[in-house]
Protein backbone atom coordinates (compact mmCIF):
# COMPACT_ATOMS: atom_id res chain seq x y z
CA UNK A 1 0.00 0.00 0.00
CA UNK A 2 1.41 3.22 -1.16
CA UNK A 3 1.30 6.34 0.57
CA UNK A 4 -1.47 8.36 0.44
CA UNK A 5 -0.95 11.61 1.02
CA UNK A 6 -3.12 13.88 3.14
CA UNK A 7 -4.82 16.43 0.64
CA UNK A 8 -4.56 19.60 3.68
CA UNK A 9 -1.08 18.65 3.48
CA UNK A 10 -0.49 18.89 -0.29
CA UNK A 11 -2.82 22.00 -0.27
CA UNK A 12 -0.41 24.31 0.15
CA UNK A 13 -0.55 27.96 1.31
CA UNK A 14 -3.96 28.11 -0.81
CA UNK A 15 -2.45 31.31 -2.67
CA UNK A 16 -2.29 29.23 -5.76
CA UNK A 17 -4.70 26.90 -5.36
CA UNK A 18 -7.95 27.64 -3.86
CA UNK A 19 -9.09 25.35 -1.90
CA UNK A 20 -10.56 22.34 -3.86
CA UNK A 21 -8.56 23.02 -7.25
CA UNK A 22 -6.47 20.69 -7.83
CA UNK A 23 -5.52 20.52 -11.92
CA UNK A 24 -4.11 16.46 -10.86
CA UNK A 25 -5.52 14.11 -8.50
CA UNK A 26 -4.25 10.62 -8.59
CA UNK A 27 -6.35 7.81 -6.44
CA UNK A 28 -4.76 4.73 -6.02
CA UNK A 29 -3.30 4.55 -9.18
CA UNK A 30 -1.55 1.58 -10.18
CA UNK A 31 0.10 0.75 -13.66
CA UNK A 32 1.55 -2.44 -15.00
CA UNK A 33 2.87 -3.04 -18.68
CA UNK A 34 3.04 -7.21 -17.97
CA UNK A 35 1.56 -9.32 -15.47
CA UNK A 36 3.00 -9.19 -11.94
CA UNK A 37 5.53 -6.23 -12.71
CA UNK A 38 3.90 -2.75 -11.30
CA UNK A 39 5.32 0.18 -13.05
CA UNK A 40 3.39 2.23 -10.52
CA UNK A 41 1.41 0.95 -7.18
CA UNK A 42 -1.06 2.30 -5.21
CA UNK A 43 -0.16 5.70 -5.95
CA UNK A 44 -2.46 9.23 -4.82
CA UNK A 45 -1.42 12.29 -4.87
CA UNK A 46 -2.88 15.88 -5.79
CA UNK A 47 -1.16 18.80 -6.87
CA UNK A 48 -2.61 22.40 -6.78
CA UNK A 49 -2.83 25.01 -8.89
CA UNK A 50 0.57 27.12 -9.38
CA UNK A 51 2.43 24.25 -6.92
CA UNK A 52 5.52 23.48 -7.87
CA UNK A 53 6.10 19.44 -7.36
CA UNK A 54 9.46 17.63 -7.57
CA UNK A 55 9.17 13.49 -8.35
CA UNK A 56 12.14 11.85 -7.83
CA UNK A 57 13.35 8.58 -7.41
CA UNK A 58 15.81 6.27 -9.42
CA UNK A 59 15.66 5.18 -13.01
CA UNK A 60 12.82 2.71 -13.39
CA UNK A 61 11.14 3.93 -10.02
CA UNK A 62 7.80 5.05 -12.25
CA UNK A 63 8.19 8.79 -12.59
CA UNK A 64 8.23 8.56 -16.31
CA UNK A 65 4.87 6.27 -16.18
CA UNK A 66 3.59 9.15 -13.63
CA UNK A 67 4.13 11.90 -15.89
CA UNK A 68 2.56 9.81 -18.89
CA UNK A 69 -0.57 8.41 -16.98
CA UNK A 70 -0.91 12.93 -16.45
CA UNK A 71 -0.91 13.29 -20.60
CA UNK A 72 -2.74 10.46 -20.99
CA UNK A 73 -0.06 8.54 -23.14
CA UNK A 74 -0.79 5.73 -21.15
CA UNK A 75 -4.30 4.58 -19.18
CA UNK A 76 -3.97 2.70 -15.61
CA UNK A 77 -4.94 -0.44 -14.69
CA UNK A 78 -6.47 0.75 -10.86
CA UNK A 79 -7.49 3.20 -9.71
CA UNK A 80 -8.47 6.95 -11.30
CA UNK A 81 -6.75 10.13 -12.15
CA UNK A 82 -8.36 13.25 -12.67
CA UNK A 83 -6.43 15.75 -14.54
CA UNK A 84 -8.62 19.02 -15.16
CA UNK A 85 -11.42 17.08 -14.19
CA UNK A 86 -11.25 14.91 -16.93
CA UNK A 87 -10.95 11.21 -16.18
CA UNK A 88 -8.00 9.53 -17.81
CA UNK A 89 -9.16 5.85 -17.17
CA UNK A 90 -12.18 6.96 -19.18
CA UNK A 91 -11.25 9.37 -21.52
CA UNK A 92 -12.12 8.76 -24.74
CA UNK A 93 -9.56 8.73 -27.94
CA UNK A 94 -11.14 11.94 -29.51
CA UNK A 95 -11.01 14.03 -25.87
CA UNK A 96 -7.17 13.47 -25.74
CA UNK A 97 -5.74 15.99 -27.60
CA UNK A 98 -8.15 18.32 -26.50
CA UNK A 99 -6.66 17.65 -22.59
CA UNK A 100 -3.22 17.34 -23.98
CA UNK A 101 -3.81 21.43 -25.51
CA UNK A 102 -3.87 22.12 -21.86
CA UNK A 103 -1.09 20.60 -20.79
CA UNK A 104 3.04 21.35 -21.84
CA UNK A 105 5.45 18.70 -21.67
CA UNK A 106 9.24 18.84 -21.50
CA UNK A 107 11.32 15.65 -22.64
CA UNK A 108 14.85 14.90 -22.10
CA UNK A 109 15.55 14.42 -25.65
CA UNK A 110 13.60 17.58 -25.81
CA UNK A 111 11.94 16.23 -29.29
CA UNK A 112 12.70 19.50 -31.47
CA UNK A 113 12.48 19.23 -35.22
CA UNK A 114 15.58 19.57 -36.90
CA UNK A 115 15.07 20.97 -39.91
CA UNK A 116 12.60 23.73 -38.51
CA UNK A 117 13.93 26.91 -36.86
CA UNK A 118 13.63 27.94 -33.47
CA UNK A 119 10.54 29.81 -34.16
CA UNK A 120 8.77 27.03 -36.30
CA UNK A 121 9.49 24.66 -33.24
CA UNK A 122 7.76 26.62 -30.73
CA UNK A 123 5.18 27.76 -33.25
CA UNK A 124 4.06 24.20 -33.65
CA UNK A 125 1.99 24.35 -30.12
CA UNK A 126 -0.10 27.46 -31.48
CA UNK A 127 -0.46 25.77 -35.37
CA UNK A 128 -2.15 23.28 -33.27
CA UNK A 129 -4.48 25.63 -31.18
CA UNK A 130 -5.01 27.39 -34.28
CA UNK A 131 -3.79 30.68 -32.86
CA UNK A 132 -3.87 33.70 -35.94
CA UNK A 133 -0.49 33.64 -37.56
CA UNK A 134 0.38 37.19 -36.22
CA UNK A 135 -0.76 36.56 -32.89
CA UNK A 136 1.14 33.16 -33.41
CA UNK A 137 4.13 35.07 -34.01
CA UNK A 138 3.78 37.66 -31.34
CA UNK A 139 3.87 35.06 -28.98
CA UNK A 140 6.13 32.99 -29.92
CA UNK A 141 8.69 35.84 -29.43
CA UNK A 142 7.61 36.74 -26.36
CA UNK A 143 8.13 33.60 -25.18
CA UNK A 144 11.36 32.95 -26.22
CA UNK A 145 12.21 36.32 -24.72
CA UNK A 146 11.09 34.67 -21.39
CA UNK A 147 13.97 31.62 -22.07
CA UNK A 148 16.46 33.83 -23.50
CA UNK A 149 16.19 32.80 -26.92
CA UNK A 150 14.64 35.63 -29.28
CA UNK A 151 17.82 36.39 -30.96
CA UNK A 152 18.20 32.72 -31.71
CA UNK A 153 14.81 32.05 -33.51
CA UNK A 154 15.40 31.63 -36.88
CA UNK A 155 18.36 29.16 -35.99
CA UNK A 156 17.83 25.76 -36.57
CA UNK A 157 18.45 23.55 -32.77
CA UNK A 158 21.73 21.86 -33.99
CA UNK A 159 23.03 24.92 -34.47
CA UNK A 160 22.34 25.50 -30.58
CA UNK A 161 23.86 23.99 -27.30
CA UNK A 162 21.92 21.42 -25.24
CA UNK A 163 20.97 23.91 -22.69
CA UNK A 164 19.80 26.25 -25.40
CA UNK A 165 17.59 23.27 -26.76
CA UNK A 166 16.00 22.31 -23.70
CA UNK A 167 15.08 26.26 -23.49
CA UNK A 168 13.20 26.30 -26.74
CA UNK A 169 11.22 22.51 -25.57
CA UNK A 170 10.16 24.27 -22.82
CA UNK A 171 9.31 27.53 -24.45
CA UNK A 172 7.29 25.13 -27.06
CA UNK A 173 6.19 24.08 -24.13
CA UNK A 174 4.96 27.08 -22.38
CA UNK A 175 3.69 28.84 -25.42
CA UNK A 176 0.27 27.91 -25.35
CA UNK A 177 -0.05 29.04 -21.50
CA UNK A 178 -0.73 25.77 -20.53
CA UNK A 179 -2.34 25.21 -17.29
CA UNK A 180 -0.16 22.03 -16.27
CA UNK A 181 3.55 22.03 -17.19
CA UNK A 182 5.27 18.23 -16.91
CA UNK A 183 8.83 17.64 -17.68
CA UNK A 184 10.85 13.89 -17.38
CA UNK A 185 13.85 14.80 -16.60
CA UNK A 186 14.21 17.99 -17.95
CA UNK A 187 17.99 18.78 -16.88
CA UNK A 188 19.26 15.17 -17.32
CA UNK A 189 21.72 15.83 -20.27
CA UNK A 190 22.51 19.26 -18.52
CA UNK A 191 25.87 20.72 -16.52
CA UNK A 192 24.69 22.18 -13.09
CA UNK A 193 24.06 25.63 -14.37
CA UNK A 194 22.24 25.07 -17.17
CA UNK A 195 20.00 22.85 -15.06
CA UNK A 196 19.42 25.77 -12.61
CA UNK A 197 18.54 28.04 -15.53
CA UNK A 198 15.95 25.42 -16.31
CA UNK A 199 14.47 25.04 -13.47
CA UNK A 200 13.69 28.70 -12.67
CA UNK A 201 12.23 29.20 -16.15
CA UNK A 202 9.66 26.30 -14.95
CA UNK A 203 9.36 27.86 -11.54
CA UNK A 204 8.67 31.16 -12.97
CA UNK A 205 5.54 29.54 -15.25
CA UNK A 206 4.52 28.10 -11.55
CA UNK A 207 4.51 31.58 -10.47
CA UNK A 208 2.04 32.53 -13.51
CA UNK A 209 -0.06 29.62 -12.41
CA UNK A 210 0.95 27.18 -14.08
CA UNK A 211 1.02 23.62 -12.18
CA UNK A 212 4.52 22.47 -12.68
CA UNK A 213 5.21 19.06 -12.14
CA UNK A 214 9.26 17.98 -12.73
CA UNK A 215 10.53 14.36 -12.82
CA UNK A 216 14.19 13.83 -12.05
CA UNK A 217 16.90 11.79 -10.20
CA UNK A 218 19.14 14.87 -9.05
CA UNK A 219 18.95 15.17 -5.59
CA UNK A 220 20.87 18.34 -5.82
CA UNK A 221 18.63 19.93 -7.66
CA UNK A 222 15.37 19.13 -5.38
CA UNK A 223 17.69 20.07 -2.36
CA UNK A 224 18.75 23.62 -3.79
CA UNK A 225 14.96 24.60 -3.95
CA UNK A 226 13.57 23.02 -1.63
CA UNK A 227 10.30 22.45 -3.48
CA UNK A 228 7.47 20.30 -2.63
CA UNK A 229 8.63 16.66 -3.75
CA UNK A 230 7.66 13.10 -3.49
CA UNK A 231 10.27 9.65 -4.14
CA UNK A 232 9.22 6.66 -5.94
CA UNK A 233 10.75 3.62 -5.38
CA UNK A 234 9.61 0.17 -7.14
CA UNK A 235 6.50 2.03 -8.66
CA UNK A 236 5.05 3.10 -4.99
CA UNK A 237 5.44 6.39 -3.27
CA UNK A 238 7.28 6.11 -0.48
CA UNK A 239 7.63 9.48 0.69
CA UNK A 240 6.89 13.04 0.53
CA UNK A 241 8.59 15.99 1.77
CA UNK A 242 7.35 19.62 3.09
CA UNK A 243 5.96 21.39 0.21
CA UNK A 244 7.54 24.58 -1.46
CA UNK A 245 4.85 26.65 -3.72
CA UNK A 246 6.82 29.22 -5.48
CA UNK A 247 6.34 32.60 -4.01
CA UNK B 1 10.85 11.98 -53.41
CA UNK B 2 8.30 9.25 -51.89
CA UNK B 3 6.07 11.61 -53.72
CA UNK B 4 7.06 11.46 -56.87
CA UNK B 5 7.35 7.47 -56.67
CA UNK B 6 3.20 7.97 -55.96
CA UNK B 7 2.44 10.22 -58.43
CA UNK B 8 4.77 8.18 -61.20
CA UNK B 9 2.49 5.41 -60.21
CA UNK B 10 -0.86 6.46 -60.62
CA UNK B 11 0.30 8.18 -64.24
CA UNK B 12 1.78 4.62 -64.79
CA UNK B 13 -1.54 2.67 -63.74
CA UNK B 14 -3.67 5.40 -65.56
CA UNK B 15 -2.03 5.83 -68.67
CA UNK B 16 -2.75 2.07 -69.09
CA UNK B 17 -6.51 2.40 -68.45
CA UNK B 18 -6.28 5.58 -70.61
CA UNK B 19 -5.02 3.82 -73.50
CA UNK B 20 -7.66 1.50 -73.67
CA UNK B 21 -10.60 4.02 -72.62
CA UNK B 22 -9.17 5.86 -75.91
CA UNK B 23 -9.62 3.28 -77.98
CA UNK B 24 -13.03 2.39 -76.84
CA UNK B 25 -14.34 5.56 -77.13
CA UNK B 26 -12.76 5.72 -80.68
CA UNK B 27 -14.84 2.54 -81.55
CA UNK B 28 -17.73 3.96 -79.77
CA UNK B 29 -17.17 7.36 -82.21
CA UNK B 30 -17.48 4.67 -85.43
CA UNK B 31 -20.55 3.01 -84.17
CA UNK B 32 -22.31 6.60 -83.26
CA UNK B 33 -21.33 7.52 -86.20
CA UNK B 34 -22.52 4.33 -88.54
CA UNK B 35 -25.62 4.44 -86.03
CA UNK B 36 -27.05 7.90 -87.30
CA UNK B 37 -26.87 6.79 -90.87
CA UNK B 38 -28.20 3.34 -90.17
CA UNK B 39 -31.51 3.03 -91.87
CA UNK B 40 -33.76 -0.12 -91.81
CA UNK B 41 -35.87 -0.43 -95.40
CA UNK B 42 -39.24 -2.30 -95.29
CA UNK B 43 -40.11 -3.00 -99.45
CA UNK B 44 -43.94 -2.79 -99.36
CA UNK B 45 -46.22 -4.80 -101.60
CA UNK B 46 -47.31 -3.45 -105.22
CA UNK B 47 -51.01 -3.41 -104.62
CA UNK B 48 -50.98 -1.08 -101.53
CA UNK B 49 -53.20 2.50 -101.81
CA UNK B 50 -51.78 5.51 -100.64
CA UNK B 51 -54.48 5.35 -97.69
CA UNK B 52 -53.06 2.05 -96.79
CA UNK B 53 -49.48 2.85 -97.22
CA UNK B 54 -50.34 5.88 -94.85
CA UNK B 55 -51.82 3.69 -92.41
CA UNK B 56 -49.30 1.03 -92.43
CA UNK B 57 -46.46 3.99 -91.94
CA UNK B 58 -48.52 4.84 -88.69
CA UNK B 59 -48.35 1.63 -87.78
CA UNK B 60 -44.25 1.02 -88.00
CA UNK B 61 -44.01 4.54 -86.81
CA UNK B 62 -45.55 2.97 -83.46
CA UNK B 63 -42.98 0.24 -83.09
CA UNK B 64 -40.48 0.60 -80.29
CA UNK B 65 -37.56 1.54 -81.45
CA UNK B 66 -38.43 3.46 -84.57
CA UNK B 67 -37.57 7.02 -84.81
CA UNK B 68 -39.16 7.93 -88.04
CA UNK B 69 -40.48 6.62 -90.99
CA UNK B 70 -40.22 8.28 -94.41
CA UNK B 71 -42.09 7.17 -97.31
CA UNK B 72 -40.18 6.44 -100.77
CA UNK B 73 -42.89 5.79 -103.45
CA UNK B 74 -42.54 3.98 -106.33
CA UNK B 75 -41.88 7.00 -108.67
CA UNK B 76 -38.91 8.09 -105.99
CA UNK B 77 -37.31 4.55 -106.05
CA UNK B 78 -37.11 4.74 -109.62
CA UNK B 79 -35.58 8.73 -109.48
CA UNK B 80 -32.75 7.63 -106.91
CA UNK B 81 -32.23 4.06 -109.08
CA UNK B 82 -31.63 6.36 -112.07
CA UNK B 83 -29.33 8.59 -110.11
CA UNK B 84 -27.76 5.98 -109.06
CA UNK B 85 -26.94 4.00 -112.18
CA UNK B 86 -26.09 6.98 -114.24
CA UNK B 87 -29.36 6.63 -116.43
CA UNK B 88 -32.08 4.18 -117.63
CA UNK B 89 -30.48 1.83 -119.72
CA UNK B 90 -30.51 -0.93 -117.29
CA UNK B 91 -34.26 -0.75 -117.24
CA UNK B 92 -34.65 -0.61 -121.34
CA UNK B 93 -37.05 -3.09 -122.62
CA UNK B 94 -38.58 -3.24 -118.97
CA UNK B 95 -42.25 -2.12 -118.63
CA UNK B 96 -43.57 0.35 -116.13
CA UNK B 97 -41.47 0.37 -113.26
CA UNK B 98 -40.72 -2.74 -111.54
CA UNK B 99 -39.00 -1.26 -107.82
CA UNK B 100 -41.17 -1.23 -104.91
CA UNK B 101 -42.35 1.63 -102.98
CA UNK B 102 -40.49 1.50 -99.52
CA UNK B 103 -40.91 2.75 -95.55
CA UNK B 104 -37.24 4.02 -94.58
CA UNK B 105 -36.97 3.75 -91.14
CA UNK B 106 -34.08 5.50 -88.75
CA UNK B 107 -33.59 4.00 -85.08
CA UNK B 108 -33.83 5.58 -81.80
CA UNK B 109 -30.07 5.43 -80.42
CA UNK B 110 -30.67 2.86 -78.23
CA UNK B 111 -32.00 -0.07 -80.49
CA UNK B 112 -28.69 0.72 -82.88
CA UNK B 113 -27.76 -2.51 -82.38
CA UNK B 114 -28.14 -5.68 -84.33
CA UNK B 115 -30.88 -6.94 -81.65
CA UNK B 116 -32.54 -3.56 -82.00
CA UNK B 117 -32.77 -4.12 -86.16
CA UNK B 118 -34.08 -8.05 -85.06
CA UNK B 119 -36.56 -6.78 -83.11
CA UNK B 120 -37.28 -4.34 -85.74
CA UNK B 121 -37.25 -7.05 -88.38
CA UNK B 122 -39.28 -9.26 -86.38
CA UNK B 123 -42.20 -6.74 -85.87
CA UNK B 124 -42.36 -5.13 -89.29
CA UNK B 125 -41.98 -8.80 -91.34
CA UNK B 126 -45.46 -10.36 -91.18
CA UNK B 127 -47.77 -6.92 -90.89
CA UNK B 128 -49.84 -7.16 -94.24
CA UNK B 129 -48.64 -5.41 -97.07
CA UNK B 130 -44.53 -5.39 -96.11
CA UNK B 131 -42.79 -7.53 -98.34
CA UNK B 132 -39.31 -7.79 -97.19
CA UNK B 133 -37.31 -6.05 -95.01
CA UNK B 134 -33.51 -5.49 -95.14
CA UNK B 135 -30.83 -3.46 -93.14
CA UNK B 136 -27.70 -4.53 -95.07
CA UNK B 137 -25.26 -3.50 -91.80
CA UNK B 138 -24.83 -6.92 -90.31
CA UNK B 139 -20.88 -6.37 -89.32
CA UNK B 140 -22.31 -3.44 -86.79
CA UNK B 141 -23.34 -6.45 -84.55
CA UNK B 142 -19.63 -8.23 -84.33
CA UNK B 143 -18.38 -4.56 -84.58
CA UNK B 144 -20.02 -3.29 -81.33
CA UNK B 145 -18.90 -6.95 -79.95
CA UNK B 146 -15.33 -6.34 -80.22
CA UNK B 147 -15.90 -2.61 -78.56
CA UNK B 148 -17.54 -4.15 -75.54
CA UNK B 149 -14.76 -6.73 -75.39
CA UNK B 150 -12.25 -3.76 -75.30
CA UNK B 151 -14.80 -2.00 -73.05
CA UNK B 152 -14.44 -5.42 -70.46
CA UNK B 153 -11.17 -5.26 -70.84
CA UNK B 154 -10.12 -1.85 -69.80
CA UNK B 155 -12.10 -2.29 -66.85
CA UNK B 156 -10.84 -5.64 -65.96
CA UNK B 157 -7.06 -3.87 -66.30
CA UNK B 158 -8.25 -1.22 -64.69
CA UNK B 159 -9.25 -2.76 -61.67
CA UNK B 160 -6.37 -4.87 -61.56
CA UNK B 161 -3.59 -1.61 -61.98
CA UNK B 162 -5.88 0.73 -59.48
CA UNK B 163 -5.30 -2.15 -56.96
CA UNK B 164 -1.90 -2.40 -57.41
CA UNK B 165 -1.28 1.48 -57.34
CA UNK B 166 -3.28 1.67 -54.34
CA UNK B 167 -0.79 -1.11 -52.74
CA UNK B 168 1.89 1.39 -53.98
CA UNK B 169 0.76 4.41 -53.10
CA UNK B 170 -0.12 3.42 -49.55
CA UNK B 171 3.34 2.06 -49.22
CA UNK B 172 4.68 5.19 -50.27
CA UNK B 173 2.73 7.13 -48.00
CA UNK B 174 3.64 5.05 -45.14
CA UNK B 175 7.68 5.71 -46.18
CA UNK B 176 6.06 9.38 -46.03
CA UNK B 177 4.64 8.99 -42.74
CA UNK B 178 7.85 7.08 -41.63
CA UNK B 179 9.84 9.89 -42.23
CA UNK B 180 7.59 12.47 -40.60
CA UNK B 181 7.58 10.81 -37.47
CA UNK B 182 9.17 13.02 -35.18
CA UNK B 183 6.59 15.76 -36.88
CA UNK B 184 3.57 13.29 -35.96
CA UNK B 185 4.63 12.49 -32.57
CA UNK B 186 5.06 15.97 -31.60
CA UNK B 187 2.11 16.82 -32.58
CA UNK B 188 0.35 14.32 -31.03
CA UNK B 189 1.88 15.64 -27.91
CA UNK B 190 0.93 19.12 -27.93
CA UNK B 191 -2.70 17.89 -28.64
CA UNK B 192 -3.30 17.78 -32.90
CA UNK B 193 -6.20 16.02 -33.45
CA UNK B 194 -6.86 13.19 -35.44
CA UNK B 195 -8.40 15.70 -38.07
CA UNK B 196 -5.37 18.23 -38.01
CA UNK B 197 -2.78 15.43 -38.35
CA UNK B 198 -4.37 13.56 -40.98
CA UNK B 199 -5.48 15.96 -43.36
CA UNK B 200 -2.47 16.93 -44.46
CA UNK B 201 -1.89 13.54 -45.76
CA UNK B 202 -5.11 13.03 -47.15
CA UNK B 203 -5.13 16.30 -49.44
CA UNK B 204 -0.87 15.49 -50.09
CA UNK B 205 -2.30 11.88 -51.52
CA UNK B 206 -5.04 13.42 -53.02
CA UNK B 207 -2.69 16.03 -54.81
CA UNK B 208 -0.50 13.59 -55.96
CA UNK B 209 -2.81 11.42 -57.15
CA UNK B 210 -4.23 14.83 -59.45
CA UNK B 211 -0.83 15.23 -60.61
CA UNK B 212 -0.51 11.88 -61.64
CA UNK B 213 -4.11 11.89 -63.86
CA UNK B 214 -2.23 15.00 -65.10
CA UNK B 215 0.69 13.36 -66.20
CA UNK B 216 -1.00 10.18 -67.52
CA UNK B 217 -3.29 12.78 -69.92
CA UNK B 218 -0.18 14.62 -71.10
CA UNK B 219 1.67 11.09 -71.73
CA UNK B 220 -1.48 9.97 -73.66
CA UNK B 221 -1.42 12.44 -75.85
CA UNK B 222 1.98 12.76 -76.50
CA UNK B 223 1.69 9.19 -77.49
CA UNK B 224 -1.42 9.77 -79.42
CA UNK B 225 -0.02 12.51 -81.26
CA UNK B 226 3.42 10.07 -81.73
CA UNK B 227 2.00 7.02 -82.87
CA UNK B 228 -1.66 8.15 -84.71
CA UNK B 229 -0.08 8.83 -87.80
CA UNK B 230 2.28 5.57 -87.90
CA UNK B 231 -1.00 3.38 -87.19
CA UNK B 232 -2.91 5.11 -90.08
CA UNK B 233 -3.34 1.73 -91.79
CA UNK B 234 -4.43 -0.45 -88.21
CA UNK B 235 -6.49 2.39 -87.27
CA UNK B 236 -8.19 2.41 -91.06
CA UNK B 237 -8.80 -1.13 -90.17
CA UNK B 238 -10.56 -0.29 -86.84
CA UNK B 239 -12.32 2.86 -87.43
CA UNK B 240 -12.84 3.38 -90.80
CA UNK B 241 -13.30 6.37 -92.39
CA UNK B 242 -13.88 7.93 -88.84
CA UNK B 243 -10.63 10.33 -87.73
CA UNK B 244 -8.95 8.99 -84.53
CA UNK B 245 -10.02 11.67 -81.50
CA UNK B 246 -8.18 12.55 -78.17
CA UNK B 247 -10.27 12.83 -75.04
CA UNK B 248 -12.30 15.33 -74.42
CA UNK B 249 -11.92 17.99 -71.02
CA UNK B 250 -14.87 15.69 -69.72
CA UNK B 251 -12.58 12.48 -70.33
CA UNK B 252 -9.37 13.95 -68.85
CA UNK B 253 -11.32 15.57 -65.85
CA UNK B 254 -12.17 11.65 -65.18
CA UNK B 255 -8.89 10.87 -65.24
CA UNK B 256 -7.57 13.48 -63.28
CA UNK B 257 -10.79 12.85 -60.40
CA UNK B 258 -9.54 8.29 -61.36
CA UNK B 259 -6.18 9.86 -59.77
CA UNK B 260 -7.30 12.10 -57.04
CA UNK B 261 -9.62 9.11 -55.93
CA UNK B 262 -6.63 6.39 -56.14
CA UNK B 263 -4.57 8.91 -53.81
CA UNK B 264 -7.17 9.73 -51.42
CA UNK B 265 -8.22 6.31 -50.99
CA UNK B 266 -4.34 5.39 -50.81
CA UNK B 267 -3.81 7.68 -48.16
CA UNK B 268 -6.62 6.59 -45.96
CA UNK B 269 -5.30 3.09 -47.05
CA UNK B 270 -2.11 4.28 -45.26
CA UNK B 271 -3.65 6.31 -42.31
CA UNK B 272 -5.27 2.87 -41.70
CA UNK B 273 -2.96 0.69 -41.45
CA UNK B 274 -0.20 2.85 -39.19
CA UNK B 275 -3.71 3.15 -36.62
CA UNK B 276 -3.38 -0.33 -36.60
Amino acid sequence: MGVVLDPEKSRGSGKFHPRGDYPVRMFHVSKSYSPGTWALQDVSLEVGRGQFLFVTGQSGAGKTTLLELLFAAERPNEGQILVLGRNIARLRGGAIPALRRRVGVVFQDFKLLPNRTVEENVRFTLDVLGTPRREARSRVFNTLRQVGLQHRRYDQPKALSGGEQQRVAIARALVGDPEILLADEPTGNLDPELSVEIIELMIAAARRGTTVIVATHDISLVQRYGMRNIRLEGGRLLEESQEGTPS
Amino acid sequence: MTAWVSVLTISVALFLVGAFYLVVINMDGLLEEFGQDLTVTAYLEDHLTVQEMAGLAETVQSIEGVASVSVVGKEEALERFKEMTGGASLLVGIQGNPLPASFEMTLRPESRSAAGISILETATQGLPGIDEVRHGQEWIDGYARVASLVRVSGYVVGLVLSLATLLIVANTIQLGLYARRDELEILQLVGASRTFVRTPFLLEGTLQGMLGGLLASGLLWISFMIFTPSLEYGLAFLLGQAEPRFFGLAQISRLVMGGAVLGLVGSVAALMDRRS
